[in-house]
Formats: structure tokens, sequence, C-alpha cells
């Protein structure tokens, strides 16, 4: 008789149809099925599948009474529960041992690593036994009931389907059963499997790569034909070389035993996540070990080829060797064969591209650019401090942004470092600017479009706004290759020469915030300069694009305006004209005709006018010196053994309303002196009328020579220390009353500028009768050797350095002070009269009525801030938008 | 030091206090056109502020440079001390060929100054010389209030309670109202 499977469980009247022999011959086959089962499997072993034949008469006999899927039932029962007393425990226990010791694996001695290699492999291979074994047991049975409906149904019901449906129950059941019992140390210890064998492979891949480090040269050529590729694959041939030697390795086998068999187990994607952080960790350790804190080089490339050798060529052997089961798209039939999925016919079509493997590249070279991005701009600060090195650096960073596109990380994370490092007190002015200047030239390489850079440089700019000396650190940058910081001769790039100098070609309009024309010309020189993108690189944003990003226009809009820069450029230039003793001005000429073509000719003509200065200088001194009539050798033999010639004089004539203001101090030459200098202004008169020469007698450089009974020094001073020493020629004892009466000086200023003769041991000093009164004498030479013989021979030739750091011409800020205490006197006058006043009325005011020299010119902005100087000074109060005098 | 004149008529000027300065009187061409008025009075402005005497201050009103607003206060040890009085100063085209008007805007108890704020003050009438300027007017004013002329008096209380000092004091705190901070 046969009853319907399906329906013999709910249909209760199926019951009523069986006999007691039925009945009876169901229990007799029940027992003997349950017996064969615990049999079967109790044993577990191949030798007692003779109970299979009994199991099969059984589950016959059972399934033709329809109990079919009690008798599946029961047998998975059975099967789980032997699994778990055979399988899963005796699994479980292998790693007991080292469920501490896998909390501690970086501190695992190597051999006890191997042990637990060995116990996981050894492990594995029991329990995939015993799994084995339950299937070959489940088939059977499957097998029996099968024949057994073939026999009785005449269509057949699908047996493959129901044949997989059992199998994936029972594969269900074993993962299940492992997955309850797992204990937690045992991802660790997979990760930790992995990680050893990786680096066991990296360490044999590095081997042969060193061997193979020539043959990629030539193979190189190559790849350009594979540049559609989404990636560069790599060196062929040492591909090929590799893959062979991988595949043929034991290891990457034994990794892939390994990973198969904790697949089968259920473990798929534990394991996946234990190889994937494997890699992963390995690749960051690789990026770190490979960038480190060197700047100097480009590292990308080596770490996507590292990529290449190294984790994607295991991922690659074991993608193959796990065959089908991983390949995302199926025709897998000769992947086990190495050659099979060699890329190049991979990627040629032929077989199918191994997708995982792309997907996996992609994946790594991901977390190989956003490791490599987040070490580098933890680093951008030091990056850019060595700026013109550290290129490569930058560059990496580029792509890597590229492919990231977490910019606004890197912006973030540079501004704090540029507050914390470099916005502080500590840092000098000149080295800020330096590191701005780098900054701009390296982001603008990261970032063409300056968007970035507008961001981080705002900070900078913001607090070299609030630094005194600003304006000059950039004019000293601007005029002075070396940016007058001597940090080395290595710090070129940070010059604002060159910037000028690169400016030169491409500018034929004037002004910096002109862009239009300039654009052009810019974009002219960038499609000369153009390098073609790195493939990843999206074209849409390509470099074509670059938007100019004018150092020298960022740098002069810190100071806000160009008339200030020019100004101080001019007191600066001023200062180094009149320092000059030879008339040679070639140098400033040229960084004029620079700054000009920048800032526009009219801007800089007062400094043109210095240069002309300079050069008609050089010839009326000349012609002075041909055409006089030599009054010093008359004069000489008056003068006797004070004769000075004419020849000894060069001066410097300057218009003096197109300098900046210079500074006067009365000073009285030595009579000779005095004399040479009226007849050459005499001479001046003559080839000049109308025009006087007018002496600046305290300006200028004296070379000098001293000489003693035993010695003599050369000396390059002052004016001011010149007629000092030479009062010491004709009498050696001076008070300071005296010699300051002398000399026009006023006592103090003469005290300290005598230091300098003093500091020389030429002079010393003693207190006189008065306490005010000291008395300079000239050292005699003999005791001077003793005092200070280390002095002696030292001082050949020195320039006197001004240690109050005095200057011929007066600076910018002392110009600036000036100008500012004019309006602070006239605002005062206002207030006081009109009691209180708004910020508006007091500039009206100011421009109507002070026009002095020079006449107010300053913004309303302008004014505010110094108001605002003011009041913090206590002069002022503003109390609802009108200012008051504080009284 | 100021020196006065005691032997003259009830209205006639006080003798100014004999400020010295350098220019000598210039001679009375009638070249008064206003660009070198307007020059003068620019530079005595610029003088004024960059002296910048204490107790003593004036500055163009608005935007006429002829008419200016000046302050005094009074000097110390004499009993307008701790006062400040606002003056008006109004140059003719012809300065500084004739003397400016200058008037007290705050009420002032003074022998030579009457309750409209007029001054008696010889510089400023027939003494004038075109070598005064905005800043000597000050000071002859400044001056004048701790020495005035009591006996050719314009406000005759004021001359008379002179000599009492300290009643004198009481009536100018009593009587001194200065002029609100104009906005």
């Amino acid at each position: 008789m046969t009853i319907d499977a399906t329906s013999s469980v709910c249909n209760l009247g199926v019951l009523e149809s069986l006999t007691a022999d039925d009945i009876n011959e169901i229990m007799e086959s029940w027992k003997g099925f349950c017996l064969a089962t615990e049999a079967l499997l109790m044993n577990g072993n191949a030798a007692h599948l003779s109970f299979g034949s009994n199991l099969a008469s059984h589950a016959h006999t059972l399934s033709n009474h329809g109990l079919d899927s009690l008798l599946q039932q029961h047998f998975f029962c059975s099967l789980e529960e032997n699994f778990e007393k055979n399988g899963a425990s005796k699994f479980w226990q292998h790693f007991d041992a080292y469920s501490d010791v896998a909390a501690l694996e970086m501190s695992m001695d190597p051999i006890l690593k191997d042990r637990v290699q060995q116990e996981l492999c050894k492990a594995l291979e029991e329990i995939s036994f015993e799994k084995q074994y339950q299937e070959k047991c489940l088939l059977m049975l499957i097998r029996a009931l099968q024949s057994n409906k073939d026999i009785a149904l005449d269509k057949r019901q699908s047996p493959d389907a129901e044949r997989l449906h059992l199998l994936s129950k029972y594969q269900l059941i074993v993962s299940s059963v492992l997955m309850a019992t797992l204990p937690r140390h045992f991802p660790e210890i997979l990760h930790w499997y992995f990680k050893g064998r990786l680096e066991e492979l990296s360490t044999i891949m590095a081997e042969d790569c060193e061997d193979d480090n020539e043959s990629q040269g030539n193979d190189d050529m190559d790849l350009d034909e594979k540049n559609k590729l989404p990636y560069r694959t790599g060196d062929m041939g040492v591909d090929e070389f590799y893959h062979r030697k991988l595949a043929n390795s034991k290891l990457v086998k034994n990794i892939g035993m390994v990973v198969r068999d904790l697949r089968s187990l259920g473990f798929t994607s534990m394991t996946e996540d234990a190889y994937a952080s494997a890699i992963l960790l390995l690749l960051k350790a690789k990026v770190h070990n490979l960038a480190g804190d060197d700047y100097r080089s480009s590292v990308l490339e080596s770490i996507k080829g590292w990529i290449q050798a190294v984790p994607l060529q295991f991922l690659h052997a074991l993608l193959a060797y796990l065959g089908e089961s991983i390949s995302y798209d199926s025709p897998s039939s000769d992947l086990k064969s190495p050659l099979a999925s060699h890329p190049s016919s991979c990627y040629a079509g032929v077989d199918n591209p191994s997708e995982g493997l792309i997907r996996w590249q992609l994946r790594l070279e991901y977390f190989a650019y956003e490791t490599l991005q987040d070490l580098r701009t933890a680093k951008l600060f030091e990056i850019i401090v060595d700026y013109p090195d550290s290129s490569p650096a930058i560059e990496d960073l580029k792509q890597c942004l590229e492919y990231t596109g977490q910019h606004s990380k890197l912006v973030d994370s540079f501004i704090s470092a540029l507050r914390y490092r470099l916005l502080t007190a500590g840092a000098s002015t000149n080295d800020i600017l330096h590191q701005y200047v780098s900054t701009v030239k390296a982001l603008r390489t990261i970032d063409p479009a300056g968007v970035f850079l507008e961001a981080v440089s705002e900070p900078i700019r913001e607090y070299l706004k609030g630094r005194k000396d600003t304006v000059k650190c950039i004019v000293t940058m601007l005029t002075d290759g070396t940016g007058g910081n001597s940090n080395g001769p290595g710090n070129t790039g940070d010059s604002l020469l060159e910037e000028l100098n690169r400016d030169e070609e491409s500018q034929e309009n004037t002004g910096v915030d002109d862009d239009i024309n300039t654009d052009i010309k810019q974009a002219w020189i960038n499609a000369e300069r153009w390098e073609p993108d790195p493939v990843e690189a999206d074209p849409l944003k390509g470099s074509r694009n670059r938007r100019k990003v004018d150092i020298l226009g960022m740098v002069v809009s810190i100071i806000g305006s160009k008339d200030q820069l020019v100004n101080e450029y001019r007191v600066m230039l001023a200062e180094k004209l009149l320092n000059k003793s030879d008339y040679d001005i070639d140098a400033e000429i040229r960084t004029l005709e620079l700054l000009k073509i920048h800032f526009g000719e009219s801007s800089m003509q007062r400094c043109e006018i210095m240069l002309n200065d300079l050069i008609d200088s050089k010839r009326t001194n000349a012609n002075i010196k041909a055409t006089i009539n030599h009054p010093s050798q008359s004069g000489a033999e008056a003068l006797g053994e004070n004769e000075v010639s004419l020849d000894i004089l060069n001066a410097t004539i300057i218009s003096s309303n197109f300098w900046p203001p210079i500074q006067d101090e009365a000073l009285n030459l030595p009579e000779p002196v005095d004399q040479l200098l009226s007849d050459y202004a005499k001479r001046f008169n003559e080839i000049k009328t109308p025009r006087k020469l007018l002496w600046k007698k305290n300006l200028g450089t004296v070379k000098l020579e001293l000489e003693f009974e035993d010695r003599s020094l050369q000396f390059t001073v002052t004016p001011v220390h010149a007629s000092i020493i030479m009062h010491f020629q004709d009498q050696t004892r001076w008070t300071s009353k005296n010699l300051a009466a002398a000399i026009g000086l006023p006592v103090d200023v003469l005290n300290r500028r005598i230091n300098f003769w003093i500091s020389k041991g030429i002079i010393s000093e003693s207190l006189g009768a008065d306490s005010n009164d000291h008395i300079f004498a000239l050292v005699d030479g003999t005791i001077d050797t003793s005092r200070s013989g280390a002095n002696s021979g030292g001082c050949e030739e020195l320039l006197v350095v001004d240690e109050d750091g005095e200057r011929s011409v007066a600076s910018v800020e002392d110009q600036l002070r000036k100008e500012m205490t004019v309006y602070e006197k006239f605002i005062t006058g206002m207030l006081t009269n009109f009691g209180s006043m708004a910020l508006d009325r007091i500039h009206n005011t100011l421009k109507m009525f002070c026009v002095a020299d020079p006449p107010y010119d300053k913004s309303l902005q302008q004014l505010q801030t110094f108001l605002s100087g003011l009041i913090a000074e206590e002069k002022l109060e503003l109390r609802g938008g009108m200012y008051f005098l504080k009284k | 030091m100021t020196t006065i004149n005691n032997h003259q008529d009830t209205n006639t000027p006080v003798t100014a206090p004999v400020i010295t300065s350098s220019k000598q009187p210039l001679s009375t061409t009638k070249s008064a056109d206003t660009q070198s008025v307007l020059k003068r009075l620019q530079s005595e402005l610029m003088a004024l502020m960059m002296i910048g005497d204490s107790g003593i201050s004036a500055f163009p009103e608005e935007e006429n440079i002829f008419c200016w607003k000046g302050t005094i206060t009074g000097s110390k040890d004499t009993v307008f001390e701790g006062t400040e009085y606002k003056l008006s100063l109004s140059f003719p085209n012809d300065y500084p060929f004739k003397p400016p008007k200058v008037k007290f805007e705050t009420a002032c108890f003074h022998p030579n100054v009457d309750v409209y704020g007029n001054i008696c003050l010889d510089i400023l009438q027939d003494k004038w010389s075109s070598a005064y300027d905005v800043r000597t007017i000050l000071l002859s004013i400044q001056s004048l209030l701790g020495e005035p002329n009591t006996s050719s008096p314009l406000n005759t209380q004021a001359a008379s309670l002179w000599s009492n000092q300290e009643e004198y004091r009481k009536m100018v705190e009593k009587l001194y109202k200065p002029i609100a901070a104009a906005a």
C-alpha cells in the first residue's frame, strides 16, 4: 500500500487503515532504524558502513509507511547530537589551550605560533573528516529514501533538489552547532593565523621582489597597452613568474585548505573577515613602513606595486584554489589551474575576469590611499616645512585625495596643526611667512582650484596681520634671494624673488588684482607645463582648468595695500643705498624692474628716482674729482700730517624729496674732513649751479686705519665713531663733556657711541672728578696687547653693527607713528571743543583741516582702528557711537 | 608774565598780556584774498594742535574754518580753577589784519566779560596786531581770567567783588554752568 507522503501527517484517516501488522512492522523497523543510526554515527568509522544496508532496509520499510519526514528528522537529530558530541566539542578542545594566549598574540613566541597553526590545521582536518563521514551517512539515507521513491513513483520528483535541500539543511545544522558553541577567542585565532601566514608570504615576496627588480624595468613598456584597465596590472612577466611560484607554493595551498575547511564549516564570513583584516593590517603596516617620515620620495607607486605583488597575488591564488565557490560569476571549470586566471587571459576576455579579485584590488587600493592620506595629513605640517624637498609626498597626498575626496579632513587637521605649532608668539614672523609661502605652493599642487588653500591660509593671514614686522619681512623676502633668513642655502624655494621672476614673463600688465589678462597668459604657461594626469584622475577636474594662484598677490594682500609694501621697500632700499660705498646697484635695479612689473610703474617711481640718484652720484662724483683743482694738496702743506685727499671721499647725492625722511644728527666733523666736504660742495655748486650740497654728516661709512706704535688696525665705522677716534689723534685724554662739545653730540649719545671703541680696547674709560664727567683716554698700545690681546689680531676689518638698531632712514613705523601723533592731537583738539563726535565726523574733520605734510589720507576703517587704540590707551572713550575725551 | 594797564578809561580794553611771538607785524597791505587767509588759519590750527598747550584749545567748527570753537580752563590758584569755558571765535575775511571776534559761550562771572559773553581786551580791539594768532589770543584770555582789570569793568558787580576772593569763588561756582557736551 502506498500513502502519499505529503498527506500522511495530517490525514488522520490513514491511521484507521493501519493494521496491527503494519504497526508492528513499523515498530520493528523504527527500532532497527534507530539502532542502525546510532551504530552508524556513534562509531564514526568507515568500517561500520555495513550498518548502512541495515539502515537502508529499515528506512525503506518506514518510508513505505509514509514516515519519510519522521525518518529525516530523527536522523538529523542524531546527526546534530553526534556532531555536537564528537565534532564540535573536540574541535573546540583544540583551541582551549590558547584562549588566553590569543589575547596576548603579540607576545607569542614563534614556537607557540607554529603550534597554534598546526593545531588549527589538525582540528580542521579532524572535524572535516567527521563532517565528511556524516555527509556520507546522510547521503546513504537519502539514497535509500530516493530509490524507494523511484520505485514507488513513476514521475521523478527532482531528486537532486531534494538531495541539495537535505545537504544544505545538514550544512545549516553543522554551522549552527559550531556557532552556538563558538568560543570567543576563535575569530582572534583565525585572524592571527592569517596574519602570520601573510607575513610569511610577504617575506617570501619581498625576497622575490628583490630578485626581480631588474626585469621589472624592461616590461614596463607593455603597460601602456593596458592603460585602459582599471588599474595597472604591474609587470606581466613578473606576474606570471610570481603566479607560478605562488600557485606551487605550499603555503598558499595550506591556507587555501584551511579557508576551504572553514568555509565548509560555515565560517565563511568569519574567515573572510579574518583574512581581510589580516591583509589590511599588513597593508597598513606596509604603508607606514614605506611612507614613514621620509617625504623625499614618492611611495604611492611602490605601495601599489606591493599590493599587486603580495596581497593580490595571495588572494588570487586563494580564490583560484577555492575555485567556483568564490567566483562571483560562475565559469570556474579551470580556475584551479593557476595559468587560467593569469591576468592577461583574465583581462583579454578569454576567461571572465575574476571580479572578486578586482573588487579586492579596489578595496585594497582605497584602503592604502586612505591610510597614506591619513598618515600624510597628520604630518602635513612637517611636510610643508621642508616643502621643496618633500614635493613627492605632496604629490602622493594629492593622488590619495583624488581617490578619497577627504579634503576637508586635511584642511581641518592642517589648520589645527598650524594654530598649535606655527601661529604662536614663539614663531618668528619670517618663519611664519616662509611656511605660508610653502603652504601656498604645496596646496597649489594638491588643490589647483585654490578652494582649500583659501580656508587654510585664512588663519595665517589673520595672524600675520597682527604682527608688526610682517611688512618688513615680506619686503626682505621680496628683495633678498635668501629671504633674509639664515636657515641655510637650501631655502631658495621660499624666495619671493623667485616668484617675481616667475611672473616676469607672464605679466605684461600692471596690478596684482587684474586677473583677467594674466589668466590667459597663465593658462598658456600652464598648458606648456601640462602633464598627463594619472589614469585614476577624473577627467572632469583635470589640471587644464588650473586656476592661477598668485603667491605674490596673496602675500601682498596680507598687508592690505601695496602702498604700504612699496613704502616699506622704499625705506629698505634707502637704507641699502645709503650704506653702499661703490655705487653698484645692479641687483637693486633688477629687483626694482621686477617690482615695477608687478606693482606698476607709478608706485615705484620714487624708488626709481632713488636709484637714479645713485647713478647720477657716481657720475657727478667722478666729475667733481676730475675737475677739482686739488685744494687738498695746497691744504696738505698747511695741515701737515692731517692731510686728507679728496680721493678718499665718495659722495652719494640724493634728491631728498623723494627719499624717505632721513635721520639727522648734528655732528662736528674733524676740521680736515670738514674742509674736504666743503671743498667738495663748492665744486658741486660750481658744476651744478644753482644747486648746493647739504651734507648729512652723520650718514655714510668711514674706512680708517689706526696706527699704533706696534700695530695697525683697520675699521669700517660710522662717521660718528670716526670723528670720536680722530679727536684722540692729537689729545689722548678727553673728559666726556669736552669731547661731546667738540664733536657736537649730547653727552649721553657720546657715551653710547664711544662704547664701540671701549669694547675694542682702544679707549679706556675712567671716572673723573665729577661723577657725570667721565674721562676717556687712548689706551697705550703695549698695555692694550696685554689686556685684550685676543682682540688685536681679530678685528682687522670690522663693519660696525649698530647695536641700538640705529638706522640712517626713518622706518615706516616711525613715519606712521609720527603721522598718527599729529592725528591724535587733532582729535584731542576737536573733542576738547566739541565734546563728542561720531566717527565719520572725526573722519571728515580730519580730512578737512588736517592738511599738514603728510595730509590725512587714512580710510574710515584705519581711523576706527586708530581710535580704538586710543580708547585702549584710555585717552578716549566710546559711548553710543560717539567718541569722548577720557577725563 | 602779565602786565595790566591801570590808568585807562572805563571802556578802554585791558592791555594784553605780552606774549612774545617771533613774527614781526606784517605791513597792512590789503592782500587779504581768501586763499591766504585759509592757509594762515590752517597753519595756525596746525601749530596750535602741535604745541598742545594745556588749558587752551580751539578747533574750526563743522566745515567753516572761519568759525572756531575755543576752550579755556581756569588757571590753577585762581578763583576760576576747575572751570572750563567755551568760546567762539569768528575770523574776518581780512584776518589777520583785523582781529577775530571772540565771545564767551559759557556764562562767565568776570569783571571784563559782560552777560552776553563779550570780552573787553585790548588786543582784540585797537591793540590788535597781525602777529597775534589764535594761540596768543587764547592764552591772553586765560590770563585775563586770573588777572582782571577791575578799574574798567564791564561787569561792575564782579569788579567790586574781586577784592573778596573767597566770596568771588563762591559766586563763580554758583554761576558756572558748563555747556553740556554738544553732539
